[in-house]
C-alpha cells in the first residue's frame, strides 16, 4: 500500500514524459493519458478501502523520515479527493477526445493538451496527498502552471485576456502561501504539516492567528471565497469546454480542501467560526446574485461555482464532526456536478452554436437526449432532492441547526434562499434555451431577460453542429450516472464522510499518523 | 410500497420509448400502474379501519437519519386512494384527450405516470425528509407538465411562476424541516405528531412548515400560481391542480393537526388565511369567463376552505375535513375532465361562445350537474353531506367558546354562497342557451372520454347515499385528534342548526346567481385589494435588477481591483491581527552583515523604479537588477550553488524578454491617473510593510529547533553529498524537485502552445541537404540559402558556422561566429562536469543545464535559427519527455526495487580527470533536470526565437508585397 500512494503522483507525471516523446503519434497519446488516469482511479479505489479499513498511509519519500524529507500522507480526506478528481479527469478526457476526433484538435491540441493535462492531475494529486506544506505548494504550482495553459489553449485574444486576469491572480496567491510557509517555517522550524500542527500549539495565540490568517487568505483566493472571487467568472468560462469544466470542478476544491486541512489539522486552536461564518454568507449570496445577472450560461455557473463555496465555507466554519461529513460530501458532490454541467453546456454549445440564453433556442426539440442530461445536472445543483446537492444541504442544514447560533440560523436562510435562486438561474435557461422553440428567438422580449449580462467576449452564434459525437455523449452520461450514483449510495457515502471527519475530530490522528512512535 | 415506486419510476422511464409504437394507446397501457396502486391501497383497508397502520422502511442514509420508511394509516389511506384513483382515471381520459400526432406525448405520459407515483410516496412516506423530497419533486413535475405546451410562451411562464412559488415555500419549509427533526431526535413524521412539541424552536419549526404548505396548497398570498398554471393541458390541470398536488399542503397540515392544531399562531394563521383564500378565490371566479379559470378560482377557495376546516383541529374538524377532502377531490377532478371534453368538442373554453351544449352532450351535462351540485352542497351528493360536517363542527367550536370557530364558521358560510353563486354560473355558462346564438357545432369524440369524469359522478352520488357507510373508514383519522367526539357522517342528521345555514347559503346563493348582473357591477366596482401576482413579479424583477448591479458593482474594475481586493484584504487582515497581537520579540537583529542592508535598498529601488519605467526594456533590466542582487545575498550568505544557478537564471530570463520584446512596443502605455497610481503605490507598499511585520513576529515566536539544522549532517552521512544544496534538491526533498521540473516542462509547452498554436510537435526547420554537407569533404561547401535566393547568398565567403550563411550580411559578426565557435563545447564539456560534480561541489544537474542553454543561446544569436537546428537537431518536447522519464522513472525505480520511493543508492569510484566521484542513483535523477532544462532553453528558443523569427519575416516579406502593390498601383 505504500508503494501505491506515490504511484498516485508518479504515473501522470511519467504518462505526461511519455506523451511528450511519442511527440506526432495522436491516438496513442489518447490512450497514454487514458490508461493511466483509469490506473491512478482504480489504485486510489484500492487505497481507499485500505486507508478506511486500516488507517492512514504515509510514506517517507526516499526513505528520510519526518520531518527531515518529504512525507505524504494517505488518510481518508486525500484519497477521496484523489479518486473523485482522477474520475472527473478521466470523464472529461474522453469528451475532449470525442471532441478531438470529430472537429481535428484545433481546440484542444493533443500535443499540448494531454502533456499539460496529466501535469495537471499530477498536481492535483500531489497537492492532496501532501504532508508538507512545501511540498503541497509545489503540487499547487504544477496544477496552476499546467492550468495557464489549458486556459490559453488556441491562444484566441479572448483566452489571452482571461489568460492575464487569471495568472497574475494565481501568482499573487502563490506568493501569499510561499510567504505564509515562510512564516510558518521562521515560527516553528518545520514545513511538516504533521509537526507544524504540533509546534504551533506551543506558540502564543496571537502568532497563530496571523499565521493561520496568512495562510486562509492565500487558500480563499484559490478557492474563490468572498470577496476574493472575482477574478473567476472573468477567467473560466473563455476556456475550451472539457478545459473549464475540470477548473470548474476541481481547482476550487483544491483551496477549500487546503482550508479544511488549515483549519482541522495544523491551527486547531484558532478560533475563526464566525468570521468563516460571515463571509460564507456573503459568498454565497454575492456568487448567487452574479449568476442571476448572467446571459452565458457557462459564465452564470462559474457564478454559481463561486456562490456554492459558501456552503463548504460555512460546513468548515460550523466545524462539528456531522457538518465537515457533510461539507466533504457535498465537495464530491459539488465537483461532479459542476464538470458535469459544464460538459452538457459543452454538448449545448455544439447543438446550438452558442451558449448565451439570449440566442438559443429549441435544444429540447434539436437534442432531446442532451437536454436532460442538462436538466438533471441542473436540477442537481439546484438543491432538487433526491439528487446530490439535497442531500448535501440537508447535511449542512442539520448541522447548522444543531450549532444553533444566531448566524447559523441566518446562514441556513441565506443558504435555502441561494438554493431557490440558483434553480430560478437555471430554470430561466431551461425555459429560454430549451423549451424557447428557435424561432422565437429572433425579436424576443421578456421582463426575464431584461437585466442580463452577454458575456464580453462572446462570439455571437458560431457553427451549429447537430450531431454529438458518441464519445462526448457517452462521457457526458457516464459523469450524469455518476452524480446520481451519489444519490444511490448516499448511505454509505455519508458514512465514509462521516468516519473521514472523525479523523479530524482529534487533531492528534494525522499527527500519529505521521510520528507513530511520538514527535521527536 | 417502495417496490410499487419503484415500478413507476421504472415504467416512467421506458414510457417514451412505448409512445413511439404504441402512440396513445399508451396511457391505457401505464394506467395499469395506479389502477395497481389503488388495489393494493384496498387490500390495506381492514388493517387501516381498525385503526392501525402498515409500515415498510429501508435504510438510506443512517448518518442524517433518512430513512426510506413508509406507514398507510388512515390520512395516508384516504389520499393513497385518491391520487391512485384519479390519477388511473385521468391516464384514461389522457388516452382519449390527446391525438396522436400531439408533439412531445411520451414525455408528457412518462411525466403524468411519474407524477402519479411520487404523488403516491409523498402521501404514504413517514420520513419527514424523504415526505418533503417527494413534495419538491411535485413541484418539478408540475413545472414540466404546466410547460407541456412549450412554444407557448405564457405556459413556460406560468411554469416557472409555479415552480417559483411552490419552491420557495418549499424552501421554508425545509428548515422547518430540519428544525422539528432535530428538535424531535427523529424524522419519523408518526413520532414527530406523537410528540406534539411545544419549545419556541418547534413552534417556528411548524410555522415554517406551514409556509411551505399553503404555498403549495395556492393559498393567499400564494394562491397566484395556480390559475396561471392553467396554461397546462386540461388532464394536467384535473389531476395536479384540483385533486393531487394541491392537497399536499392539506395533507400535510391535516398529518400535523393531531399534535400541531393548538401550537401557537397554527390556527390563527390558517382560519385567517384559510378563510381570506376562500372568499377571494370564489370572488374572483365570479368574474371568469374562461370555464377552466372559473374551476381554478373556485379550486383556490376550496383549498381555503380545507385549509380552514383541516387545520383547525378536534374530532369532528378531523372527520369533516377528511370527507370534504375526498368530495372535493371528486368533484373538482370530474368538472375539470368535463372542461376539457367541451373544449376539445367545441374548441373553446369561453362561455360566450358556447350555446345549447347541454342539449347536445346531455350524458355530459348530466356528469356536470352531479359534480356541481356537490360543490354547490346540495343534498344527496357527498359535497353535501361534507359541508355540513364542517359546519356542525365550526359551529360545536363556538358554541363552546372558541372565537375562533365563529371566525370559520361565518367565514365558510359567506365563502360557501360564493361557491353555490360561481357553480350555478359555471354551468349555466357551460350548458345553457345563450338568446340569439346558434347551438355550438360540436366535434364528436366518442363514449370513451367520458368514464373518467361518470366514475368521479358515480363515486359522488353513491358516497352521499351511503354517507354513513363511509364514516367508520375516516373515523379512524378523527380518533387521531385530541378531544373526544360523537359526530358521524350521514345524510341526514335531522333538523340541525347545520342543515339551516346549509339552506340559507344555498338561497343566498341562488339569489346572487339571479341578480348575478349587478354583481358583475360590483364586481367591477371593487378593485382587487390586492394582487399578490404583480408582487410576484416586482420580486422577481427586483431580484434581477439588484443582481444586475451587485455583478456590475463586482466585477467592474476588471483584474486591477480584483488585484487590489485581494491585496487590501490581506493588509486589513493580517494588520488587524498584527495590531491585536501581544507577543512582540523582545529584540530584533537588524541585519547579520552590513552588505544585507546596501543590497536589500538597491533591490528595493531597482523595484520601485522598474515600476516606473516607461520602456520595457529598461523595466526588464531593473527586474533583472533585483534578481542579481539575490545573487549577491545568497553569495554572502554562503551559498555559492544558489549564487550560481540564480545568476544563471537571470541571464537566460533576459535573453528570454529581449527576444519576447522584439515583437512589442517599446514603450509601455500609461493610461492611469495620478491618484489611482498613489492609491496602487500605497497598497504595494502596506502590503510589504505587513510582510515584513509578520516575519518578525514568527521568526521572534520561535520555540523550536529548525529541522534545516540537521541537514548537513544527514547530506554528508547518508546521502554522501558535500553540497547540501545539491542534496536536498536530489535527495532529500527531491519529491520537491520532480513536481518543479514537471512545471518546467509545463512552461515549456506552454509557450510553444501560444507560439504555435496547434501544437508543439514538429522541429525547426533544418537547412536542406544539411546531412549530406556535414560528411567530411562537404564540409566547407557553400550551403544553399533556402530562404535568401540571388548571387549574394551563394556568396562562397568561409562560414564558422553551419547556418552562417542563411543571415542576411547586415545581421552576420563574424566575431561573434568565431566566438562562439571556439565556446561552444567547452561550454557543453563543463555543462556537465557541473552536472557530475553537483554531489560534492557547487554545480548540478540545474546550473548545468542551464549553463548548456546558454551556449544554444550563443548559437543561435550567432547563427540564427537554421543554427539552432544543426546544433541539436532533435524535437525540444523528445528531450523534455525524455528527462521526465529519467527522473519519475528513478522514482519508480526505487519502488520497483524494493525500496522506498526516490530512495537512492550509493556506488563510488576513481575517475580520470573528474577525480573520485560518489555516484548515486540520485545522479540519474539530476541527468533528468538537465535534461529538462536543457530541453526548456530549447523550447523557448524554438518558440520565442525561431518562431517569432519566422513570423517577423512573413510579416516584412506581406509588407513590401503590399508595399510594391501600392507602388504599382500607384504608378497606374
Amino acid at each position: 500500500m505504500t508503494a501505491i500512494l506515490p504511484l498516485l503522483v508518479l504515473i501522470p507525471l511519467i504518462a505526461a514524459a511519455v506523451v511528450l516523446v511519442l511527440g506526432a503519434y495522436r491516438r496513442a497519446q489518447v490512450v497514454v493519458s487514458g490508461v493511466a488516469l483509469a490506473v491512478v482511479s482504480v489504485l486510489a479505489t484500492i487505497l481507499l478501502v485500505h486507508v478506511d479499513r486500516s488507517g492512514t498511509v504515509v510514506v517517507d519519500v526516499g526513505a528520510w523520515d519526518a520531518p527531515f524529507g518529504i512525507v505524504l500522507v494517505g488518510d481518508r480526506l486525500a484519497i477521496i479527493m484523489v479518486l473523485i478528481s482522477a474520475l472527473m479527469l478521466l470523464g472529461v478526457l474522453i469528451f475532449a477526445a470525442g471532441q478531438g476526433i470529430a472537429d481535428g484538435d484545433r481546440d484542444t491540441p493533443v500535443s499540448i493538451f494531454h502533456p499539460t493535462y496529466l501535469v495537471l492531475a499530477a498536481g492535483l494529486f500531489d497537492a492532496f496527498v501532501a504532508g508538507d506544506l512545501f511540498n503541497m505548494y509545489v503540487g499547487f504550482e504544477m496544477l496552476l502552471s499546467a492550468s495557464y495553459v489549458l486556459l490559453t489553449l488556441a491562444g484566441t485574444g479572448a483566452r489571452i485576456r482571461a489568460g492575464v486576469t487569471y495568472i497574475i491572480i494565481s501568482l499573487t496567491s502563490s506568493i501569499i502561501f510561499l510567504a505564509s510557509i515562510a512564516f510558518i517555517y521562521a515560527a516553528t522550524g518545520t514545513v511538516t504539516i504533521a509537526l507544524v500542527a504540533e509546534r504551533v500549539r506551543d506558540l502564543p495565540a496571537d502568532v497563530q492567528l496571523i499565521l493561520c490568517i496568512s495562510l486562509l487568505v492565500a487558500f480563499c483566493v484559490k478557492a474563490a471565497v468572498f470577496p476574493m472571487s472575482f477574478w473567476l467568472p472573468d477567467s473560466y468560462p473563455t476556456a475550451p469546454a472539457p478545459v473549464t469544466a475540470v477548473f470548474a470542478g476541481l481547482l476550487t476544491k483544491v483551496g477549500v480542501y487546503a482550508i479544511i486541512r488549515t483549519d482541522t489539522v495544523m491551527f486547531t486552536d484558532v478560533n475563526i467560526d464566525v468570521p468563516l461564518m460571515v463571509i460564507a454568507l456573503l459568498t454565497l449570496l454575492v456568487g448567487i446574485l452574479g449568476a442571476l445577472a448572467q446571459a452565458d450560461i457557462k459564465r452564470l455557473l462559474s457564478f454559481t461555482l463561486v456562490s456554492h463555496i459558501g456552503y463548504m465555507i460555512f460546513g468548515i466554519a460550523i466545524g462539528s464532526q456531522a457538518a465537515l461529513a457533510a461539507t466533504i460530501y457535498y465537495i464530491v458532490h459539488h465537483i461532479t456536478v459542476q464538470t458535469t454541467l459544464f460538459l452538457a453546456t459543452g454538448l449545448v454549445e455544439r447543438v446550438g452554436g452558442t451558449t448565451s440564453i439570449n440566442r438559443l433556442g429549441g435544444i429540447l426539440k434539436a437534442a432531446p437526449f442532451v437536454s436532460v442530461l442538462f436538466f438533471i445536472g441542473a436540477m442537481n445543483l439546484g438543491g432538487i432532492p433526491p439528487f446530490s446537492g439535497f442531500l448535501g444541504k440537508i447535511g449542512l442544514f442539520e448541522a447548522g441547526v444543531n450549532l444553533g447560533t444566531p448566524l447559523s440560523y441566518v446562514l441556513i436562510a441565506v443558504g435555502a434562499l441561494t438554493s431557490l435562486l440558483t434553480l430560478y438561474a437555471l430554470v430561466r435557461v431551461w425555459n429560454m434555451a430549451f423549451w424557447r422553440s428557435e424561432n422565437e428567438v429572433e425579436g424576443y422580449s421578456s421582463p426575464l431577460l431584461d437585466s442580463l449580462a452577454e458575456d464580453p467576449e462572446d462570439r455571437g452564434v458560431t457553427v451549429k453542429t447537430k450531431r454529438v459525437p458518441a464519445l462526448m455523449l457517452t462521457a457526458t452520461t457516464g459523469m450524469v450516472a455518476l452524480t446520481v450514483c451519489l444519490t444511490v449510495f448516499a448511505g454509505p457515502l455519508f458514512d465514509l464522510a462521516a468516519r473521514t471527519a472523525s479523523d479530524f475530530e482529534n487533531h492528534s490522528t494525522y499527527v500519529d499518523a505521521v510520528f507513530p512512535g511520538g514527535v521527536e | 410500497m417502495a417496490l410499487l415506486l419503484l415500478a413507476f419510476f421504472v415504467v416512467s422511464c421506458a414510457t417514451p420509448s412505448l409512445t413511439r409504437w404504441m402512440s396513445t394507446r399508451v396511457f391505457y397501457a401505464i394506467s395499469v400502474l395506479p389502477f395497481g396502486a389503488f388495489a393494493y391501497t384496498l387490500t390495506q383497508t381492514p388493517t387501516v379501519t381498525a385503526g392501525e397502520t402498515i409500515t415498510e422502511s429501508i435504510p438510506w442514509i443512517p448518518q442524517l437519519g433518512i430513512v426510506l420508511s413508509f406507514r398507510v394509516d388512515t390520512l395516508a389511506w384516504v389520499l393513497a386512494l385518491i391520487v391512485t384513483g384519479i390519477g388511473g382515471l385521468v391516464l384514461i381520459y389522457c388516452a382519449r384527450y390527446f391525438s396522436r400526432s400531439e408533439p412531445g406525448l411520451g414525455r408528457f405520459a412518462a411525466l403524468l405516470l411519474a407524477f402519479a407515483g411520487t404523488m403516491y410516496g409523498l402521501v404514504t412516506a413517514d420520513d419527514i425528509i424523504v415526505m418533503f423530497m417527494f413534495w419538491e419533486i411535485t413541484s418539478v413535475l408540475s413545472y414540466l407538465l404546466i410547460g407541456h405546451y412549450i412554444d407557448r410562451k405564457e405556459s413556460r411562464g406560468a411554469a416557472l411562476q409555479a415552480l417559483l412559488v411552490t419552491t420557495f415555500g418549499g424552501l421554508v419549509m425545509l428548515v422547518g424541516v430540519v428544525m422539528i427533526s432535530v428538535q424531535a431526535g427523529t424524522t419519523s413524521l408518526a413520532s414527530i405528531v406523537d410528540q406534539g412539541l411545544d419549545s419556541p424552536a418547534a413552534t417556528v419549526a411548524i410555522l415554517l412548515i406551514l409556509v411551505g404548505a399553503l404555498s403549495k396548497s395556492a393559498i393567499v398570498p400564494f394562491h397566484f400560481w395556480l390559475p396561471a398554471a392553467m396554461a397546462a393541458p386540461t388532464p394536467v390541470s384535473a389531476y395536479l391542480h384540483a385533486a393531487a398536488m394541491v392537497k399536499a399542503g392539506i395533507y400535510l397540515v391535516g398529518r400535523l393537526a393531531p399534535g400541531y392544531a393548538d401550537a401557537p399562531g397554527w390556527r390563527e394563521t390558517l382560519v385567517v388565511l384559510g378563510v381570506w383564500a376562500m372568499l377571494v378565490g370564489a370572488w374572483r371566479s365570479l368574474r371568469q369567463y374562461d370555464l377552466k379559470l372559473v374551476l381554478a378560482y373556485g379550486t383556490v377557495s376550496q383549498l381555503g376552505f380545507l385549509m380552514v376546516i383541516v387545520g383547525f383541529g378536534g374530532y369532528e374538524a378531523g372527520l369533516a375535513g377528511a370527507a370534504l377532502l375526498l368530495a372535493h377531490a371528486c368533484y373538482k377532478a370530474a368538472l375539470f375532465l368535463v372542461v376539457g371534453i367541451i373544449d376539445h368538442r367545441a374548441g373553446t373554453r369561453d362561455w360566450r361562445k358556447l350555446s345549447g351544449i347541454g342539449r347536445q352532450s346531455t350524458v355530459l351535462a348530466a356528469i356536470s350537474l352531479i359534480a356541481v351540485a356537490s360543490m354547490a352542497g346540495i343534498p344527496p351528493l357527498f359535497g353535501f353531506v361534507a359541508k355540513e360536517a364542517v359546519f356542525a363542527a365550526f359551529l360545536d367550536a363556538a358554541q363552546s367558546g372558541d372565537g375562533w370557530g365563529w371566525v370559520a364558521l361565518i367565514g365558510t358560510a359567506v365563502g360557501s354562497v360564493l361557491t353555490v353563486a360561481y357553480s350555478m354560473r359555471f354551468f349555466w355558462g357551460a350548458f345553457g342557451r345563450r338568446p340569439g346564438m346558434e347551438p355550438t357545432e360540436l366535434h364528436s369524440d366518442g363514449w370513451g372520454i367520458l368514464v373518467a369524469p361518470a366514475t368521479l359522478a358515480i363515486i359522488t352520488v353513491v358516497f352521499g347515499l351511503g354517507a354513513s357507510l363511509v364514516d367508520p373508514f375516516l373515523a379512524p383519522y378523527a380518533e387521531t385528534m385530541p378531544g373526544p367526539g360523537d359526530y358521524h357522517l350521514a345524510l341526514w342528521h335531522g333538523f340541525e342548526p347545520a342543515l339551516a345555514i346549509s339552506a340559507i347559503v344555498v338561497i343566498l346563493g341562488v339569489v346572487m346567481f339571479v341578480k348575478r348582473k349587478s354583481v358583475a357591477r360590483m364586481q367591477d366596482a371593487v378593485s382587487p385589494m390586492m394582487d399578490s401576482s404583480r408582487g410576484y413579479w416586482a420580486t422577481v424583477q427586483f431580484i434581477d435588477r439588484l443582481s444586475a448591479r451587485t455583478t456590475i458593482f463586482a466585477q467592474r474594475g476588471g483584474l486591477p481591483q480584483y488585484l487590489g481586493t485581494i491585496l487590501v484584504v490581506y493588509v486589513l487582515t493580517l494588520g488587524a491581527a498584527s495590531l491585536m497581537n501581544r507577543t512582540w520579540p523582545d529584540s530584533i537583529r537588524p541585519w547579520d552583515y552590513p552588505e544585507q542592508v546596501l543590497i536589500a535598498v538597491a533591490i528595493a529601488i531597482a523595484a520601485v523604479m522598474a515600476g516606473q519605467a516607461k520602456q520595457r526594456m529598461s523595466a526588464v533590466l531593473l527586474v533583472g537588477t533585483t534578481g542579481f542582487g539575490m545573487v549577491a545575498l545568497f553569495a554572502l550568505h554562503g551559498a555559492p550553488d544558489l549564487a550560481l544557478t540564480q545568476a544563471l537564471v537571470e541571464m537566460v530570463t533576459l535573453v528570454v524578454f529581449v527576444l519576447v520584446l522584439r515583437r512589442l512596443p517599446t514603450r509601455i502605455a500609461q493610461r492611469n491617473k495620478p491618484v489611482k497610481r498613489l492609491v496602487r503605490a500605497t497598497i504595494g507598499i502596506a502590503v510589504g510593510l505587513i510582510m515584513a511585520v509578520v516575519a518578525v513576529v514568527a521568526l521572534g515566536a520561535r520555540q523550536a529547533e529548525s529541522i534545516g539544522k540537521e541537514w548537513p549532517r544527514l547530506a554528508v552521512e547518508e546521502a554522501h553529498g558535500m553540497n547540501i544544496v545539491n542534496v536536498v534538491l536530489v535527495d532529500i526533498r527531491a519529491w520537491d524537485t520532480m513536481g518543479e521540473i514537471s512545471v518546467l516542462v509545463v512552461v515549456a509547452t506552454g509557450i510553444a502552445s501560444l507560439l504555435f498554436v496547434t501544437g508543439r510537435v514538429g522541429a525547426i526547420p533544418r537547412l536542406q541537404g544539411s546531412r549530406q554537407q556535414r560528411r567530411g569533404r562537404n564540409r566547407r561547401r557553400v550551403i544553399v540559402d533556402p530562404l535568401a535566393p540571388g548571387p549574394e547568398a551563394s556568396s562562397n565567403r568561409m562560414s564558422w558556422l553551419l547556418a552562417g550563411r542563411t543571415l542576411a550580411r547586415g545581421h552576420r559578426s563574424v566575431l561573434l561566429e568565431v566566438l562562439v565557435r571556439l565556446l561552444f563545447h567547452p561550454a557543453i564539456l563543463v555543462s556537465v562536469y557541473l552536472l557530475f560534480a553537483g554531489h560534492n561541489a557547487p554545480g548540478g544537474g540545474f546550473a548545468g543545464g542551464l549553463l548548456a542553454g546558454l551556449a544554444l543561446v550563443a548559437r543561435y544569436l550567432a547563427g540564427g535559427r537554421y543554427e539552432l537546428a544543426e546544433a541539436i537537431p532533435v524535437d525540444a518536447g523528445k528531450i523534455l519527455g525524455i528527462g521526465l522519464i529519467l527522473a519519475v522513472g528513478s522514482a519508480i525505480g526505487s519502488l520497483v526495487f524494493g525500496g522506498a520511493v526516490l530512495e537512492s543508492a550509493y556506488f563510488e569510484a576513481d575517475v580520470p580527470v573528474l577525480g573520485h566521484l560518489s555516484f548515486g542513483t540520485s545522479t540519474i535523477f539530476d541527468f533528468g533536470v538537465y535534461l529538462v532544462v536543457v530541453g526548456l532553453t530549447l523550447d523557448i528558443l524554438r518558440s520565442l526565437g525561431a518562431e517569432i523569427d519566422r513570423q517577423q519575416e512573413d510579416a516584412d516579406l506581406s509588407a513590401e508585397a503590399q508595399d510594391d502593390f501600392s507602388e504599382s498601383e500607384a504608378a497606374r
